[in-house]
């Protein structure tokens, strides 16, 4: 589903030095894995998530998605393949809080750019139903918990039905148990659901439970 | 258009979030347009004023004025400047002329009329008796004075009725009472019915009028400031002024001397003030440029705020065009809360104006505020929202 071809990340720190985030990476993630990229901070694990999420461009070499270059696609494709195609789920959760838990999940239908094959408010709910937080549909983020706040990111990455799931530390900022529930979540959407599931943890204990684990240190896949 | 209503409500949310904020942006374009409105509401009602004068004027009126006064349609020097001044001579020269009816003479000067111990300013108009057709008064005490009065030179005097309640405190008191002018006694025999207006021009109701012979006693040179022809029916205004000029020619140079259409007079001041109102909108307008500045300023400050939640949104799949847009709504809602604001407030002035001078507000100028408003939304919210349409998804994501 995903390939990455030689791809080279560089950050420019100043007109001279540049970083090499990412160096010679050649990865497949087949259609309903469920990975894990692990590695210490700064080993280039998020700015992996980025590439393959969309949000950002490799210096050099190619990314496939569903046999598709994505360097050929324009702004507004790449911004519709995160709207159908990926769902992000965060360690800061990075919900709107100026939107309810239920706007919030709704949010992602405001840019579908194809007709919708369901209702948004009653999908929104469902999911929230799901991950076990209905009740808290007219909240606003800022006025609960972390691992509320992070089932409610979920429901939100799962309300355009993506194949993908990109899940950057998400049990980064919530306490064990809930770590524990949300590591529940994503393994069930990955079963039942088929979801492809990639995550980026530098715990050992949270890559453990997925099926496949990629190390990366200083940019390179080891 | 689901979209835009979240979007919509979203800058709602962020106004009333920011409620202080939100009042001191909108205010500059509330003052902008408020002022705009109130300039073209009173041109408008200036221009129902002139029209209304229009109607009230005898159209086959022509006006001799010292100097030239009218060029292409507009002023060339004051009337008032020229040191041409009319004599009888020129009158019984201009009473010759086949094509007037009559030609009815006019002096003015300002004087203190006294009554008893009440001493007054106040302006005499000397004439004829056909004045008071020529100008469309009547009395509605006493009686008006007549072409014997006139060759008498009887002492009387018609008052106009702004005039008389000054003089007698009230106007039905004054007739047959005698007002003192320069050590001379005038009888008053009557009392005019209010004319109105004075907007801009003389004011009619506030005149003393008196026989122009018996003004001769106010009036030593025996000189004229102006006269005023009604030409006879049927013929055509052109010739009547062309004969008429001739007249005067033989003892004025062409450029001491105007004859006037009264709707030339009209059309002329009239052309003077939409120029001056023209100019007072500009200005104004000026105020709307300032208020659309703050609204730019407000919105970089808006968007430099949200930098992380326009990642989130690019992260969701909002297009470029999408964040674009959710910033312009927010700063057109913006521009257009002080716009109407501004309306309201307007027509609230213009509301209490009305009662002295018949200003409005038509649809245009609803749909000028209106439109404007939107128009300074549009182009002061375009440069701040296009910097939040390009920042890139990730660098905006990962902004604290």
């Amino acid at each position: 589903m995903i390939k990455l071809k030689s791809v080279y990340k560089d950050y420019k720190i100043d007109n001279e030095l540049t970083f090499q985030a990412l160096k010679n990476i050649n990865l497949t993630i087949k259609q309903g894995e469920f990975s894990s990229i692990m590695g210490p901070s700064g080993s280039g694990k998020s700015t992996l998530m980025h590439l393959i999420g969309l949000l950002d461009k490799p210096t050099k070499g190619k990314i496939l998605i569903e046999d598709k270059d994505i360097s050929t696609l324009s702004d507004d494709k790449l911004s519709s393949l995160r709207n159908e195609f990926v769902g992000f789920v965060f360690q800061q959760f990075n919900l709107i809080n100026r939107y309810t838990v239920l706007e919030n999940v709704i949010l992602p239908t405001m840019y579908a750019k194809r007709q919708l094959s369901f209702d948004p408010t009653k999908r929104a709910e469902e999911l929230l139903k799901s991950v076990g937080i209905l009740e808290k549909k007219d909240s606003y983020p800022n006025k609960i918990s972390g691992g509320q706040q992070q089932r409610v990111a979920i429901a939100r990455a799962l309300m355009m039905k993506p194949k993908l799931i990109l899940a950057d530390e998400p049990t980064g900022n919530v306490d064990t148990k809930t770590g524990i529930e949300i590591m529940k979540i994503l393994k069930e959407l990955n079963i039942k659901e088929k979801i492809t599931i990639v995550l980026v943890t530098h715990e050992k204990d949270i890559a453990s439970q997925s099926k496949r684990i990629i190390n990366i240190k200083d940019g390179i896949i080891i | 258009m689901k979209t835009f209503i979240f979007f919509f409500k979203s800058a709602l949310f962020n106004f009333a979030r920011n409620k202080m904020r939100t009042l001191l942006t909108s205010l500059g374009i509330l003052i902008g347009v408020l002022s705009v409105i109130l300039l073209i509401a009173l041109g408008l009602g200036f221009k129902k004023y002139i029209d209304q004068q229009f109607e009230s004027l005898a159209p086959n009126l022509l006006r001799i004025l010292p100097g030239t006064i009218l060029e292409g349609g507009g002023f060339r020097g004051s009337p008032g400047l020229s040191t041409t001044r009319f004599d009888e001579e020129d009158f019984i020269d201009l009473k010759k002329v086949q094509e007037a009816e009559y030609v009815v003479p006019a002096f003015t000067k300002s004087v203190v009329a006294t009554v008893g111990k009440e001493a007054e300013l106040a302006d005499i108009y000397s004439s004829s008796a056909e004045i008071f057709d020529v100008l469309n008064l009547s009395a509605t005490d006493g009686k008006l004075f007549t072409k014997e009065d006139v060759d008498k030179r009887s002492k009387v005097v018609v008052l106009g009725p702004k005039i008389a309640e000054k003089l007698f405190k009230r106007k039905d008191l004054s007739l047959d009472r005698f007002v003192k002018i320069e050590k001379q006694r005038f009888k008053v025999i009557g009392v005019l019915k209010s004319f109105g207006g004075g907007f801009g021009g003389p004011d009619l109701d506030s005149y003393i009028y008196m026989p122009y012979k018996t003004g001769y006693l106010l009036n030593k040179d025996k000189k004229f400031i102006a006269f005023v022809v009604k030409v006879k029916e049927g013929i055509e205004l052109s010739v009547a002024k062309k004969e008429l000029n001739d007249a005067l020619l033989k003892n004025y140079e062409e450029d001491e001397f105007s004859i006037v259409e009264q709707t030339e007079l009209v059309n002329a001041i009239s052309s003077i003030f939409n120029v001056l109102n023209s100019v007072l909108v500009a200005i104004a307008g000026i105020s709307l440029v300032v208020g659309g500045i703050g609204i730019m300023n407000i919105m970089y400050v808006t968007v430099t705020e949200r930098i992380k939640e326009i990642g989130i949104r690019r992260a969701i799949g909002a297009r470029r065009s999408d964040i674009l847009n959710q910033f312009l709504v927010e700063s057109v809602v913006l521009s257009l809360f002080g716009g109407i604001l501004g309306l309201l407030l307007a027509w609230i002035i213009v509301f209490f104006v009305q009662r002295f001078f018949p200003a409005y507000i038509n649809a245009t100028t609803v749909i000028i505020a209106i439109g404007v408003s939107t128009a300074i939304g549009v182009v002061f919210g375009v440069f701040p929202a296009r910097k939040a349409a390009e920042l890139s998804p990730i660098e905006a994501i990962r902004y604290e």
